[in-house]
């Protein structure tokens, strides 16, 4: 439960911190980071409940993409920064760098795991977005 | 109506906007959609756009005469600036809404282009971003304060060899293997402090994750061809990453 709640608080500052980086309007910082938090609770919720790594990081990218579209209607402004801060605590970063380590320490079968799942993150994220994408564009087919 | 000098001005106008659009982080269909309604509101009969990472292509039709082509090479792959993207929103809207007068578009597209993140911002995003992701990734207070220092190292690099116009690849490579080594020797000095849990938050920083979402997001609203090009450069640019932390790694392993 701690662990949960360090890593709520630390993907709220990473996103404020990328919202920095990629020189976010101030007032936008907060609501973008939010979205992170709110895709990793959903993520960690989904983690609970199924135990299925590409099912919770895919609802958690449809949630944190759905939530960017509202944040981007309701500030007029382009969806692609609440997007960003969404998507960035389901990054696989960690993944990624552990296959690399392993590689390097010889234990292919390890690397080999961590490497797949890296891709697997990586697909549950643009499949998240996809979906979202295409609900949207049904909708505004529609009107 | 616009005279024929004036229809080749606004043309010049909004592909230097497109430009800037485009390396300030907007998705290629936002980009053309943006010049096609704009084109449009300048009374123009029929626009055609054609963009892909690299290039961007516009035809103009006016009632009157001839259509006008240019096209405009897209050197930079640019830095994600969304105050920029913003901004230059706001004026094709407004452009959109009430056609501005030519010299007043360029001014305004001039004084956007000029504006620059404030390096304070960049340097704390850094800063921000290795130190919670190193936590975020199990790493104690104190790992995620060496990230943080690191990141700001990341940060001074990217601004200095941001300059000397060094191909992405290059850089993510040696990038990743100067901090990569920088931790790692620091980590054998300072007992206490985890390689691999900085590492990781300081990964985050070179990661190019929004380049990879744009690229997916180009490719599943039908601009499969910017898509492809910009997922492939990716994925390169993320594996000359992972080559500088991996070499980084053989040394640090062959000197213990």
């Amino acid at each position: 439960m701690k662990e949960s709640v360090v890593q709520l608080i630390m993907a709220l500052i990473g996103g404020v911190g990328f919202g920095l980086l990629f020189g976010m309007h101030p007032r936008h910082l907060l609501p973008s980071a939010l979205g992170g938090v709110l895709a990793w609770g959903i993520y960690l919720g989904m983690m609970k409940l199924t135990e299925i790594e590409f099912l919770a990081c895919l609802v958690a990218a449809c949630v944190a993409v759905f939530y960017a579209e509202m944040q981007a209607r309701l500030r007029k402004t382009p969806a692609t920064q609440f997007v960003m801060g969404g998507i960035v605590p389901l990054v696989p970063g960690g993944s990624l760098y552990r296959a690399m380590s392993c590689v390097v320490r010889g234990e292919m079968e390890a690397a080999r795991q961590y490497g797949s799942t890296t891709l697997l993150y990586a697909l549950a994220i643009a499949g998240g977005i996809s979906i979202v994408l295409a609900l949207r564009e049904l909708q505004t087919k529609k009107q | 109506m616009l005279m024929r000098e004036e229809q080749s001005r606004l043309l010049d106008s909004m592909l230097e906007m497109g430009d800037l659009l485009l390396e300030s982080g907007g998705e290629i269909s936002r980009v053309e959609d943006t010049l096609e309604r704009m084109g449009m509101a300048y009374g123009a009969r029929r626009v055609e756009v054609f963009v892909i990472t690299s290039i961007i292509s516009m035809t103009l039709a006016f009632p009157d005469g001839e259509p006008i082509t240019e096209t405009r090479r897209i050197h930079s792959s640019g830095s994600t600036d969304f105050y920029k993207m913003e901004k230059l929103n706001a004026l094709s809207r407004q452009c959109c809404a009430q056609p501005l007068p030519l010299p007043e578009l360029q001014e305004r597209i001039d004084r956007i282009a000029a504006g620059h993140k404030p390096f304070p911002f960049v340097l704390w995003g850094s800063i921000l971003v290795g130190g919670a992701f190193s936590v975020f990734f199990g790493g104690t207070v104190w790992d995620g304060l060496t990230a943080g220092v690191f990141g700001a190292l990341v940060c001074l690099l990217q601004s200095r060899l941001g300059r000397t116009k060094l191909n992405t690849v290059a850089f993510n490579l040696l990038v990743s293997l100067l901090i990569g080594l920088g931790v790692g020797l620091t980590t054998a000095v300072i007992p206490g402090l985890h390689m691999d849990m900085i590492l990781m938050g300081d990964i985050m920083l070179l990661i190019p994750g929004i380049a990879i979402t744009n690229a997916v997001r180009n490719m599943l609203v039908g601009d499969t061809i910017s898509g492809v090009v910009r997922l492939l450069e990716t994925v390169i640019w993320a594996a000359a990453l992972a080559g500088g932390i991996m070499v980084a790694l053989v040394i640090l392993n062959a000197l213990r």
